[in-house]
């Protein structure tokens, strides 16, 4: 599956074959036949960022709205005809994107394709008011349930609004708020649908026991009549300059532990920059040997739970992320100055060979199990095709970390992580 | 444009069957299951230890937890933080997971670096260090843990509906990693002498599945197969039993929503109707348009999802009605839950039982293609003590249930009006329409005091 160059991965071999249909739809096949089952994957170019003032939520509550019906599929029978063909089913919004994805036994590849085109197609003769209420209200109980209703449930978009300007693609979260999601309308729908769900601005990834020709084949027998559109304009949001200004914010809540939060802007995901931060932040606060969990969980016992990450994002730049829970009776000031004393010496000293080297190992794997089910591996397909025009970079995605060395990371750390670049979020304990 | 394709029909499924393991035994008797499955370059590794929980001594529940989550933090050979160093730079994952009936140690490493990791992750298990600083903190973190656990609504319901459904004095009534007042007693002494007394080969079985780079019994014999612990205590598993039936309200003041929790004592998968019950869960409530999500969520609104949900453990287990509500609708949504979940005069039909086989049959390839996959349901066997081609014959059993069946099985075990009901959330705003339904023996409860702290 791999080459083997002095000891580590270099290049992955998974075959990969893109076809284009007349109508701009993107078709991405990665043929497997290590089960009799087969992922089919749509990634729209569509996400929160592209969302009009006003209408934050919209593209999550229009990604409800997919599975309330099309001209020949009825309220809730998309999930249900697949599931009763032995398909899992789902459909994610995020920052950058809507997908939809179901895996399934082969035999039901085709009505895999039905389903997506005909949606695709027809959405909008079956949306009604009532439909569109439905699904409102599920997805404010959705907020409820994973934002409103548990503790630090509204980290995400405090960071949001310290981390980038109101108006900014980023500058709000994915599930939005309730008073925008009230306000949207059945013309918001159809208007959304006209603009974003049209043929060439998808990538169709087909992947598992279906070979390339099968799977174009197919492809254009559902999805080929399907008229294009104009293609949608992105939003224009230019990478911003590194945080500046410290900004801060406090909240507070029932809570059984304070926390720290810090925030960064990063560069946009698709180059070695984004690459290297990747690496700085995993070194920083991934897993236990990292610095954070080290020093604040073993060493000090300061914090009950630590870590760091990035989320990389395509709009000209990404987010970063660190935190620490406190354990009782550290202040979060102590806890604070405690992360910022260990992420400048990870900016004036830079890794170890030991921790760039685990930190690449721990991302090999991570990468191999990504592509080892052929879900997930139609879902990184669609997200590079979609975000970076190339598909093929998920062969080259060991390749492009091994070659990132230490002067790469303290170059971009000092571009991007100097002590004055960050935002702060405390989060307290309400008094009881 | 022309005219739209008919719907396509679904061509048959081809024969698939789970991989057939092939075993053998170390020279220290560990039961060695391998599943050489080629393009799995990630290694799986579950060291599956037969020491259910209720090995634990009463008063220090919570050890055996603490114990596992110690033994990646310095052997005797490599102290502290260069262990778990010496791993991650081998590229491998390190887990833990502790269930009534036997604890998991699991590995996931790349193919061309086992034998290495391995010896490191059989360096965990036999040779820990159990340092007093490292056993102390875990304790203090799994403390800090049930707090987080106690402040999410859902985990709050979770947790006091299985010490609802349990008996009380049953170990399945309390949390696995232990409750405050028990894991507070817990020693770096106790740890010790838990591994002493509980970690050791006898009843161990070693699952690996992967594309293996170097012969595997090999590998596994340099790693495991001198392991000796001869003052090895077994301890059999204790059957749980049911607690008496129960309604609680569990004080949440100010919240949006509330998390409920509607079922009881029920069956595991030894059980001649599990197969049956299977089916009829997933109609009332495993489906997307099962009957209780269909109307909670898809015509009502009232929730993001809705689940009926079985649990089996190795001899009996529960089930319940699980979702989270907005909190004026809560009534409401219990009240037709409580009518759906009848099924006198709507038993299962064959649409129902056929949707839920094509269903179990369907998803199965596809989760078991993986090395972990495959390691894991290999290792829930093991644990359950369901032979090795338990998910074929499940599936031929699947397939031969009939909808008088789903309808009689379920009707033997789901008794709507003797359910426990364990609701978290707004009880000013609860406690009365909940009464209101005839849960006449409500018990309204604050949250769970913070144990932890003087």
């Amino acid at each position: 599956m791999w080459g083997m160059t002095s000891g580590a991965l270099t290049s992955l071999g998974y075959p990969i074959v893109e076809h284009t249909l007349d109508n701009g739809l993107r078709v991405i096949s990665s043929p497997d036949h290590i089960a009799p089952s087969v992922a089919v994957n749509i990634w729209y170019d569509v996400g929160s960022r592209d969302e009009e003032q006003g209408r934050t939520g919209f593209a999550h509550l229009f990604e409800h709205v997919m599975f309330q019906g099309s001209a020949h599929v009825a309220s809730g029978q998309h999930i249900a005809l697949l599931q009763a063909a032995g398909a899992v089913v789902n459909a994610t919004t995020w920052f950058d994107r809507t997908n939809y994805f179901e895996t399934l036994p082969t035999g039901g590849l085709d009505l895999a394709l039905w389903l997506e085109a005909d949606r695709m197609a027809t959405l909008l003769d079956a949306l009604t008011q009532e439909n569109l209420d439905n699904q409102r209200e599920v997805v404010k109980e959705e907020k409820r349930q994973r934002y409103d209703n548990v503790p630090y449930g509204d980290v995400m978009e405090l960071l949001n609004t310290l981390t980038f300007p109101p108006d900014h693609p980023y500058g709000h979260t994915t599930i939005g708020s309730m008073e925008d999601l009230d306000a949207a309308t059945l013309e918001d729908v159809h208007g959304f649908f006209r603009r974003h769900y049209v043929p060439n601005n998808a990538i169709l990834s087909i992947v598992g026991d279906v070979e390339a020709d099968d799977a174009f084949e197919r492809a254009e027998t559902y999805f080929g009549h399907l008229p294009a559109g104009p293609k949608p304009p992105k939003p224009q949001a230019g990478p911003l300059e590194p945080l500046s200004g410290m900004p801060r914010a406090e909240a507070s809540d029932k809570v059984p532990a304070e926390a720290v939060y810090f925030s960064w802007r990063l560069p946009a995901r698709g180059g070695q920059d984004f690459d290297a931060l990747d690496l700085a932040f995993s070194i920083l606060g991934h897993g236990q040997t990292s610095r954070l969990h080290k020093q604040l969980v073993r060493g000090t016992e300061h914090a009950e739970g630590t870590g760091a990450s990035t989320m990389g994002l395509i709009g000209g730049n990404s987010f970063g992320f660190s935190y620490a829970r406190a354990r009782d009776g550290v202040s979060p000031e102590q806890l604070e100055q405690e992360m910022v004393d260990l992420i400048d010496q990870l900016l004036s000293d830079g890794p170890t060979d030991e921790e760039l080297r685990r930190a690449k190992a721990q991302f090999e794997r991570h990468w191999l199990h990504e592509l080892a089910r052929v879900d997930s591996r139609a879902d990184v397909l669609g997200e590079y095709a979609t975000l970076h025009g190339d598909p093929n970079l998920i062969n080259s995605r060991i390749a492009d970390i091994t070659a990132v060395d230490h002067g790469d990371i303290q170059s971009v750390m000092e571009q991007w992580l100097r002590p004055d670049q960050r935002a702060t979020l405390i989060y307290r304990q309400e008094a009881s | 444009m022309r005219e739209f394709l008919p719907r396509p029909t679904i061509a048959p499924a081809v024969v698939w069957a789970f991989p057939a393991p092939q075993r053998a035994r170390l020279s220290n008797d560990i039961e060695l299951m391998l599943f050489d499955l080629p393009g799995q370059h990630v290694i799986s590794a579950h060291l599956v230890l037969d020491v259910p929980l209720n090995a634990e001594p009463r008063d220090i529940e919570g050890v055996a937890t603490i114990c596992a989550r110690t033994l990646d933090e310095g052997t005797l050979r490599h102290n502290g933080e260069e262990f778990a160093e010496l791993l991650e730079t081998e590229g491998a994952g390190f887990g833990v997971d502790l269930s009534l009936s036997g604890t998991q140690i699991i590995l996931d490493v790349p193919a061309s670096h086992l034998d290495r990791a391995l010896e490191l992750f059989a360096e965990a298990v036999t040779q820990p260090s159990l340092a007093d600083r490292d056993v102390n903190r875990h304790v203090q973190l799994r403390l800090a843990e049930i707090e987080q656990a106690h402040a999410n609504p859902a985990h709050a319901a979770s947790i006091a509906f299985r010490a609802a459904v349990f008996e009380e004095v049953k170990r399945a009534a309390r949390m696995n990693g232990g409750e405050p007042e028990t894991v507070s007693q817990v020693t770096p002494d106790t740890v010790g002498a838990f591994h002493l007394d509980h970690f050791g080969p006898a009843g161990a079985t070693l699952i690996l599945a992967g594309d293996f780079a170097d012969d595997p019994i090999a590998v596994a014999e340099r790693s495991l197969g001198s392991w000796r612990n001869d003052d090895q205590q077994r301890v059999t598993i204790e059957d749980p039993t049911p607690g008496p039936q129960r309604t609680l309200l569990i004080d949440r003041p100010g919240a949006v929503q509330a998390d409920v929790r509607f079922g009881s004592f029920g069956i595991d998968r030894l059980d001649p109707r599990w197969a049956a019950i299977s089916i009829a869960s997933y109609a009332m409530g495993g489906a997307f348009l099962s009957r209780l999500n269909a109307v909670l969520r898809e015509e009502k609104g009232y929730t993001y999802g809705v689940r009926m949900n079985f649990g089996p453990l190795r001899t009996g287990g529960s089930f319940a009605v699980q979702g989270s509500f907005r909190t004026e609708v809560v009534a409401d949504a219990l009240e037709i839950s409580r009518d759906l979940i009848k099924v006198g005069s709507a038993p299962f039909t064959s649409q129902e039982v056929n949707d839920a086989v094509a269903f179990f049959a369907g998803v199965s390839p596809l989760r078991y293609a993986t090395a972990e996959g495959v390691a894991d349901q290999a290792a829930t066997q093991a644990l359950a003590g369901l032979p090795d081609d338990y998910v074929d014959r499940s599936l031929a059993l699947l397939r031969s249930v009939t909808p008088e069946a789903a309808t009689e099985a379920y009707s033997s075990v789901v008794h709507p009006d003797e359910l426990t009901l364990v609701v978290v959330g707004d009880a000013e705003r609860l406690a009365d329409p909940i009464r209101a339904l005839g849960f006449t023996d409500l018990e309204v409860r604050a949250p769970a005091p913070d144990q932890t702290k003087p």
